[in-house]
């Protein structure tokens, strides 16, 4: 079930209605109804991998017993440490990754002088959200395995929290600390909380139905037909792309922490303006945030993170990012990008300027930036933008032949759009966002706080008249992240 | 629980009032004039309409038109004479022309290029060569003094049958509560013209939700394909034979426009056989170096309206009048 879709329209207010009106007096029974729906919200689009979230659920809530048992036996703790992620990442290495390595092998060992005959690929479907899945129910583990959680005995909580349908299917990918003992204790009906949910959702939905969607298609032509384009056109179509994927995820991510706060509970921030980040350090602080959290908690950290040589150091990035770039996707256009940023991030980290944006903002304390900060703004969103072309490609050989018609044919062309609308309309729309988005750059969590009510009611309604307005009934209307 | 609904209620009220304002202050919604069947059983619109026809979601094509007493998209009535030369132009969407201001018409184009002439354009979205041939028959008297004749065939869509019945439940629809009312909230109009409101209607009619405009398309591909049948084609010609024995057919001053890419060879062998004129727009919208159609919806763009009215008119200044046509 789409977040954007006339079947959410109609799931949400009835999940709601039956939660606080008819289940909001026993909490395990409220848990249970909201296994119901999320197992519900996922079936809708394949039943079959349920199968999988339960599995997922059963291994983890066992395993963490088990870790916890032994937790003084480091050897044994470990042990089970290890079934679990043999568990979740075998699975998620069976139906995401199984097909990458065979096509990999076969490709190495013809660029060997060696043909093989692919018998082993597999017609295996990606189930939607398992990496998301799979890396929540691992960092449960993983706090019990680093005494930072005890285990639930609650069965029920537990899947409870696995399946959690608002950040099942694309994050935000949430910590067992966080969540677990939310929907373990009773939740209280909070008019403030289910208000600043609705006006989540409602920036999400504007994110996804009037940036992205109305980006994808110009997207999806100037990337199909790149060899026929000139450079200007090129430059913009990955220049749309990053904003139609900031629009798609951050859209997905706002809608799911707004849904969450109508049933009470908090999740964390997934992204925090990362178009005005000032270094690449910094955009990775404001990126999938709860993804770059993950990876730096049960990853870089143990491997020994910045605390180690500055080789060493070095090294973490790499593996951080190439891996988290393998973690998008089964190709290596992603395991490229991920390279890309370390890349990028190295010099940043060997300057020490890497924690230096963590706790402020661009134009703190101030209306405009400085013409620094705007240089180091644009500038970071040109690397980022441009490693995109690397995320968006079908293969390697399409970015770089992307990268070639750039800088082969660099020249100005006006871009026609293919569905014969004004390409103002969308730098208008564009210019507006970037405007709309600086104002409110202190807080993703409240997109509109403004004291008038009546600007809060003009936004709500030019917010809806902009969905209208940029509708397409023949767009696509999945989101990107959904295929990760 | 109580106050977050009421005000959640309040909002979605108060939403819908502003947006109905700013889709009428923007004139984002379409007008389609109203549509009834006359006593002679020709579909048409009612007369005296004035308005804007408007394509597209954020006005992508913004024109005006004008139903003239004849109920037809005109810059002029129709008062056929001896005295004058006029041509009537007859057919469906392409020819009515609500993706122009009416000013600026394929019959203007046309009377810009011949001289002491008049054109009627007789068009009207929806019909197929039946329609066509039926309001020449009914409306005969007014044709008697209309000196040419062009009917506009879209042959893979315009010869599906071989009379006339008058589409009486469209228009029985169209005057439904249901579609008055859709009329007047221009919000409701504007969300059923982009199609925001389809999904709705499909969840409330059963229909499914994968109903999808690739699979539409398919679905279009399939169709065309299924017209170069053998079956197909001899169907389609059956039906002009047929058309033209119940209403007749004046080869003397009635030609065809068509484009021949898209026509059957077939049928266009039979009309050259058998003394039925026809212009073909096929080698001219060939040789075009800019788009003919307008991107969104297909129908001719200005450009495209130019190049018909120049073949149109290239037509009638080379026609030799002296040639026998039975």
């Amino acid at each position: 079930m789409l977040f954007n879709s006339i079947e959410y329209l109609l799931f949400l207010p009835a999940v709601f209605s039956l939660y606080w009106f008819v289940f909001k007096k026993n909490v395990v029974v409220q848990n249970i109804f909201l296994i119901g729906a999320s197992y519900l919200f996922y079936g809708w689009w394949d039943w079959r991998f349920l199968l999988l979230i339960f599995l997922s659920t059963v291994v983890d809530f066992f395993v963490g017993q088990k870790i916890y048992q032994n937790i003084d036996v480091k050897k044994k703790a470990r042990y089970w440490l290890w079934v679990s992620m043999a568990f979740n990442i075998g699975m998620l290495g069976f139906f995401k990754y199984s097909n990458f390595f065979v096509d990999s092998f076969i490709d190495l060992f013809h660029t060997l002088g060696y043909d093989i005959k692919s018998t082993w690929t597999l017609k295996v479907i990606l189930p939607v959200g398992i990496s998301f899945y799979t890396f929540q129910t691992m960092s449960y583990s993983f706090d019990i395995y680093y005494k930072k959680l005890k285990p639930t005995r609650n069965f029920i909580a537990f899947t409870a929290f696995v399946s959690f349908f608002p950040q099942l299917v694309a994050g935000p990918i949430e910590r067992a600390s966080n969540l677990l003992s939310q929907i373990t204790n009773s939740r209280v009906f909070n008019y403030a909380q289910a208000s600043s949910g609705l006006k989540l959702i409602l920036w999400g939905l504007f994110k996804k139905m009037v940036i992205a969607d109305s980006l994808a298609p110009l997207v999806d032509d100037i990337f199909a037909n790149y060899g026929t384009y000139s450079a200007s056109t090129l430059i913009m179509g990955v220049c749309f792309f990053s904003f139609q994927v900031y629009g798609d995820f951050s859209g997905y991510s706002d809608i799911a922490i707004g849904t969450a706060k109508l049933f009470g509970i908090e999740l964390m921030s997934n992204f925090k303006f990362p178009n005005f980040s000032r270094n690449v350090a910094e955009y990775w602080q404001r990126w999938h945030v709860s993804l770059s959290t993950w990876f730096r908690h049960y990853l870089y950290i143990p491997m020994g993170g910045s605390r180690v040589s500055k080789l060493k150091s070095v090294r973490n990035i790499i593996v951080i990012f190439v891996i988290s770039g393998f973690w998008h996707g089964a190709n290596w256009t992603f395991i490229f990008w991920g390279a890309l940023h370390a890349v990028f991030y190295i010099p940043v980290f060997l300057m020490g300027r890497n924690r230096m944006y963590a706790h402020n903002v661009v134009g703190e304390n101030r209306l405009f930036p400085t013409p620094f900060e705007i240089f180091q703004v644009l500038l970071t969103f040109a690397l980022v933008t441009f490693s995109r072309i690397f995320f968006r490609s079908p293969t390697l050989t399409d970015s770089f032949q992307y990268i070639d018609q750039i800088i082969n044919n660099f020249t100005y062309e006006s871009y026609v759009n293919p569905m014969g609308y004004r390409m103002m309309d969308y730098y208008v729309l564009l210019a507006f966002f970037v405007i709309y988005e600086y104002l409110i750059r202190k807080d993703e969590r409240s997109p509109f706080k403004f004291k008038s009510k009546t600007v809060r009611f003009l936004l709500y309604t030019i917010i809806v008249l902009a969905m209208l307005l940029f509708y397409d009934d023949g767009v696509n209307r999945s989101f990107i992240y959904f295929q990760f | 629980m109580k106050k977050l609904v009421l005000k959640l209620l309040l909002y979605i009220f108060l939403i819908l009032l502003l947006l109905e304002i700013m889709v009428r202050a923007f004139h984002l919604y379409a007008e389609d004039p109203p549509r009834f069947i006359d006593d002679l059983g020709v579909e048409k619109r009612v007369p005296g309409y004035r308005g804007y026809s408007v394509t597209g979601n954020r006005n992508q094509n913004f024109s005006e038109f004008n139903i003239n007493k004849a109920g037809f998209n005109s810059h002029r009535e129709f008062t056929p004479s001896k005295e004058k030369y006029e041509i009537a132009l007859i057919g469906d969407s392409f020819i009515e022309g609500f993706h122009q201001d009416f000013d600026n018409s394929i019959a203007v184009k046309i009377e810009a290029q011949l001289d002491d002439t008049e054109v009627y354009q007789y068009g009207y979205a929806g019909y197929d060569l039946a329609n066509q041939m039926h309001l020449i028959y009914a409306y005969k008297e007014q044709f008697a003094l209309t000196d040419e004749i062009i009917l506009y065939l879209n042959y893979q869509s315009d010869l599906y049958r071989g009379s006339y019945e008058p589409n009486v439940g469209r228009i029985k629809k169209l005057s439904s509560t249901i579609f008055k009312v859709r009329d007047n909230i221009k919000l409701l109009s504007y969300g059923s013209k982009i199609g925001v409101i389809e999904p709705i209607k499909n969840l409330l009619t059963g229909r499914s939700l994968d109903d999808n405009p690739d699979q539409r398309f398919q679905e279009h591909l399939e169709k065309l394909e299924h017209q170069e049948t053998p079956e197909t084609q001899k169907e389609f010609l059956d039906n002009f034979k047929s058309l033209v024995h119940l209403y007749g057919y004046d080869k003397c001053k009635t030609t065809l426009l068509l484009d021949s890419r898209k026509t059957s060879d077939s049928f266009l062998k039979f009309c050259r056989e058998n003394n039925f004129k026809y212009i073909d727009f096929a080698p001219t919208f060939e040789h075009s170096e800019e788009p003919e159609t307008l991107i969104y919806d297909r129908h001719w763009n200005n450009h495209g309206r130019d190049l018909i009215a120049k073949v149109i008119s290239d037509y009638f200044k080379t026609l030799d009048k002296t040639q026998d046509c039975e």
